[in-house]
């Protein structure tokens, strides 16, 4: 499992980081986000989800497992 | 090498698309592509290059900016009127994208020297305004087996095709001989639009684009004529041709397009 703290990283940058995250992992292999309110917490997940991995939002935390 | 943080913001709104990724990034980085002609086509076809992040860009093109020219090559402004246009497209290149090593060529491309320009690129964009230097700028990326990517524009009519040496057609495949001497207008006595020649750059970019990453379906085969009167769109399909002088000794590759 690996962890990325984006509180203060803007959208869309902090997707950039996440997917580059999750680009370097296997499938089934597990990513923690850790997320600024509003918009953040709001899209990241949404564009997680578009781009078909399993998401779960707890408070500020994003947990995604790669498709 | 990995991407730096302010590789990460420059190309974030192309890095956030589905159909790209860090690894399709990279790839463009490490690219390498020569444009042939830094004009009409030129303008934007380097422009996008640079900008979507093409690790080198080499710009072949011997004459000088003219006052004509302005209407319809964006690259170049009236102060560059009697500068090379290889160099000043490098220059504005250079502002628009540091991290792109961009080689000027004042040079005019022709059979001495067309091999040793395309050896080693990644892509050849061919801007040229002639028809002999198409059919040069053809068979030398034949030759060396770098893909390319065609295109013209006269008046309110463009067209452009995606070529990788030994698996589609190439130029000389659909159009086995140049037209007649005269047969066709040049761009001087026939007239181009600016912005009509800016979307066919646009396409021919896209193109390059699609070929050095890896993503989407490439014009192989596929003849995209554009009608500007009406935005009509027209695919001809193509094909490789039977004793081709420019391909048809270039072997087949092993591995299919990727």
């Amino acid at each position: 499992m690996s962890t990325l703290d984006l509180t203060g990283v803007l959208c869309p940058l902090n997707w950039v980081r996440a997917r580059l995250a999750l680009e370097a992992m296997d499938a089934g292999e597990e990513l923690r986000l850790r997320l600024d309110p509003g918009e953040p917490i709001e899209s990241v997940p949404r564009s997680a989800r578009e781009d078909g991995h399993d998401v779960d939002v707890h408070g500020d935390w994003v947990r995604i497992v790669k498709r | 090498m990995t991407l730096t943080d302010a590789e990460l913001e420059r190309y974030s709104r192309q890095l956030v698309l589905p159909e790209w990724s860090g690894a399709a990034q990279e790839r463009l980085r490490d690219a390498s592509a020569i444009v042939v002609g830094a004009g009409a086509l030129g303008s934007p076809v380097a422009t996008y290059l640079a900008a979507a992040g093409v690790g080198r860009l080499g710009i072949v093109d011997e004459d000088a900016v003219e006052l004509s020219n302005l209407h319809r090559q964006p690259l170049h402004f009236t102060p560059d009127i009697g500068v090379n246009k290889a160099a000043s497209a490098a220059a504005k290149l250079a502002f628009l994208n540091p991290e792109v090593q961009v080689e000027p060529y004042p040079a005019r491309l022709d059979e001495r020297n067309a091999e040793a320009i395309v050896m080693g690129a990644d892509v050849v964009v061919d801007c040229s305004d002639s028809f002999e230097t198409r059919y040069v700028v053809n068979d030398a990326a034949c030759a060396e087996r770098v893909d390319l990517v065609e295109a013209g524009v006269l008046g309110f009519s463009g067209l452009v095709l995606a070529i990788r040496p030994g698996e589609s057609a190439c130029y000389r495949c659909s159009f086995p001989s140049p037209p007649l001497a005269g047969a066709v207008p040049s761009c001087r006595e026939a007239g181009v639009l600016g912005a009509m020649a800016g979307i066919v750059g646009a396409i021919q970019a896209l193109e390059a684009i699609k070929l050095l990453a890896g993503v989407g379906a490439p014009l192989l085969d596929r003849i995209l004529q554009l009608d500007g009167h009406d935005m009509g769109q027209t695919i001809v399909v193509t094909s490789r041709r039977d004793g081709c002088e420019a391909c048809a000794r270039v072997p087949v590759a092993a591995e299919a397009y990727h």
